[in-house]
């Protein structure tokens, strides 16, 4: 009988997770194939990316596509422009972001904080492009006019700090009040509190945010392309450049993408263990 | 170093958690707070420490009003029922926290806290983090970062009701003995009744509202003021019975469900409960005044006859449930007794030490004015 069961069992899991791996495989052909198709085309010459019939592996090898990206200097400074931009971004949606947060989570509960905070939230929800017209303006009339970081790093807070200021609240509503309360009775005033006890427990969350806040400055091309351009140029802006004539360089636009993906990837390798730490640590009982 | 007063305390209006609580404790005394869960006794303790705004009252600490002074302001040192002890930190850092707050040299902090951590017995542990130490280790860091606070006021939250008995058993002794505690106001908070007879240099038993009886130790749970903090001191609870008071010409009896239990009561009692006009009382008779006489011995005392329904035995003490009548009784028996269940069993009764209350409000008949 329970041979029976048994054989009858497990040819059925052994389907499910035939199946499963399939839609895995669709899933990985689907994510992959881009990218294996950047790696290639990164590699190739021009001359055999125009055929009409693509090839799947490259005759002829071209390493030197990688150097040759870079002998526009425009390619390094849209670089390190879009760091500059995407850092500053970052840190600034992360202050004003956490310390919003802090105050949502602890003094505005009920209606009134559920209210602000889902109308903070709810400035991300809009479309971008029904505010372009009106933010060209509104930068133009600036000292600093629009093309200059400090409108991009300005800017993209619209789109960072609501969803800075929302994670941090639910990270600091998870964080036990308690542990305030024993460090107020230590000792601490409630700002020395803060960055006592609760800001070191919420660093995990705020690693998150960082990420999110730098993949989305670092990756936007809709507003740095109108607004900046010039003085400052940041790499989304300066890939569509690789022309030569009436002709679209592939390969080089392919092998500086390559280049762009590697700082977000790099940093998420490194900050991969803070971000996925439980919050609380076994704080209460045991 | 500081007395605590609390004057006419109130926290909370639809339902009122405490109402015009008033209270003294004197400088170095040991203060217990017993009652059931969920009576208000944290809230208490958040009240004194300025974690909750009172809604009326006032709280004084030495010759200080405190009511509206900030927590991180009043001197005042709490062991939280969680332990709330900081994730992030060690357990070094965890017992400094009160001195870094105060921004003292690193040698006095360094110095502070080992020996408070050999006082507790955790100085080997002062580099790990609280989630790698066990329950009781975390409770004495608790406790450790309460003690270098030097505070006016120690409030102490539960502090080891949810260890093992073996380890709640050490830290009551240690509790007896940590001169700290001894030198300041100390409000310790319990649901246990023996934490509460065996530390309290007086205890205080709390019901709805606020406190029901404040006494030594001996005094509450020999003369509880009433039926609840009866009930609350002693374990196994307090028999209670619905009884009639019955005059004939032997004088007068306290008769249980008509007649199963039926004795005279003691001299003193028998006086008190003679001037009654109400015959309808409760009569308390706590386990440890019970006991099973054995078969053929002469009694000196009243006895009532009944049979075993549950008899557990728990090593020091066993605890057998008889059944008189239609009524259960609750005795404790010698540990190498044995009962099964049905056995008929005769049981004396220890009358001096027997309750009476009011079978309306409950009161001590005994107690206050007859």
């Amino acid at each position: 009988m329970s041979r029976t069961a048994a054989s009858a069992g497990q040819p059925n899991y052994r389907l499910i997770r035939y199946v499963l791996l399939a839609f895995l495989v669709i899933w990985l052909v689907f994510t992959l194939f881009p990218l294996y198709f950047a790696v290639i085309t990164a590699l190739k010459p021009v001359e055999e990316i125009n055929r009409m019939v693509p090839t799947f592996w490259p005759e002829t090898f071209r390493i030197d596509n990688f150097s040759g990206i870079f002998a526009d200097p425009g390619s390094l400074k849209s670089l390190i422009d879009s760091i500059i931009i995407a850092s500053a971004n970052t840190a600034l949606s992360l202050v004003l972001g956490t310390l919003a947060g802090y105050a949502l989570a602890r003094y505005l509960r009920g209606a009134l904080g559920e209210n602000l905070a889902f109308f903070i939230l709810s400035q991300r929800m809009f479309p971008p492009v029904a505010i372009l017209i009106p933010i060209f303006f509104l930068f133009d009339a600036t000292p600093w006019g629009t093309d200059s970081y400090i409108t991009l790093i300005l800017l993209y807070l619209v789109f960072n700090m609501p969803l800075a200021t929302w994670l941090m609240m639910v990270f600091f509503r998870d964080a036990p009040k308690e542990l305030e309360e024993a460090a107020y009775l230590d000792g601490y005033t409630p700002l020395r509190a803060f960055f006592k006890v609760t800001l070191p427990l919420v660093v995990p969350g705020m690693i998150s945010v960082a990420m999110l806040c730098w993949i989305f400055a670092w990756n936007e091309y809709l507003f740095a392309n109108l607004l900046t351009g010039t003085t400052v140029k940041t790499f989304p802006v300066h890939i569509p450049t690789f022309v030569a004539g009436s002709q679209t360089l592939w390969n080089f636009v392919m092998a500086f993408s390559l280049v762009a993906m590697l700082p977000p990837v790099i940093l998420f390798i490194i900050l991969r263990r803070y971000m996925v730490r439980g919050l609380s640590l076994g704080v209460v009982k045991g | 170093m500081a007395r605590l007063v609390l004057d006419e305390i109130c926290k909370g209006w639809d339902f009122p958690v405490l109402d015009r609580l008033s209270l003294t404790v004197e400088e170095g005394e040991f203060f217990v707070i017993v009652g059931p869960s969920g009576i208000g006794k944290t809230t208490l303790l958040r009240c004194v420490a300025g974690l909750e705004r009172l809604d009326a009252g006032r709280v004084f600490i030495g010759d200080r009003d405190a009511t509206t002074i900030k927590p991180y302001r009043r001197g005042v040192a709490m062991t939280f029922e969680s332990y709330a002890l900081y994730p992030h930190l060690s357990v070094y850092e965890n017992i400094a926290s009160p001195l870094r707050a105060r921004r003292l040299p690193k040698a006095t902090i360094d110095q502070t806290v080992a020996s408070v951590a050999s006082l507790l017995k955790i100085d080997h542990l002062l580099d790990r983090r609280p989630h790698e130490v066990s329950g009781g280790q975390k409770q004495r860091t608790a406790l450790g970062r309460t003690l270098v606070a030097k505070p006016d006021i120690f409030l102490l939250d539960e502090p080891i009701s949810h260890l093992d008995a073996k380890i709640r058993h050490e830290l009551r002794r240690q509790f007896h003995t940590l001169e700290e505690l001894r030198r300041v106001a100390t409000l310790y908070v319990t649901h246990d009744y023996s934490e509460a007879l065996s530390l309290g240099d007086r205890i205080g038993v709390m019901g709805k509202g606020g406190l029901i009886q404040v006494g030594s130790p001996r005094d509450v749970f020999e003369n509880p003021a009433d039926l609840f903090a009866a009930r609350v001191l002693g374990q196994p609870s307090i028999n209670e019975f619905q009884a009639m008071i019955e005059r004939d010409a032997n004088g007068i009896h306290v008769s249980v469900a008509d007649g199963a239990i039926r004795f005279p009561p003691a001299g003193p009692h028998a006086s008190v409960l003679g001037r009654r006009q109400d015959m309808g009382i409760s009569v308390g008779m706590r386990p440890q005044h019970l006991s099973v006489l054995p078969e053929g011995a002469e009694a000196n005392r009243p006895t009532v006859t009944g049979s075993v329904d549950v008899y557990e035995a728990l090593g020091a003490t066993g605890v057998l449930i008889a059944k008189v009548g239609d009524q259960q009784m609750t005795v404790i028996t010698p540990p190498e007794a044995h009962y099964q269940t049905g056995e008929p069993v005769r049981i004396a009764l220890d009358r001096d030490h027997f309750l009476y209350f009011d079978r309306g409000d409950g009161r001590n008949l005994m107690v206050g004015p007859h």
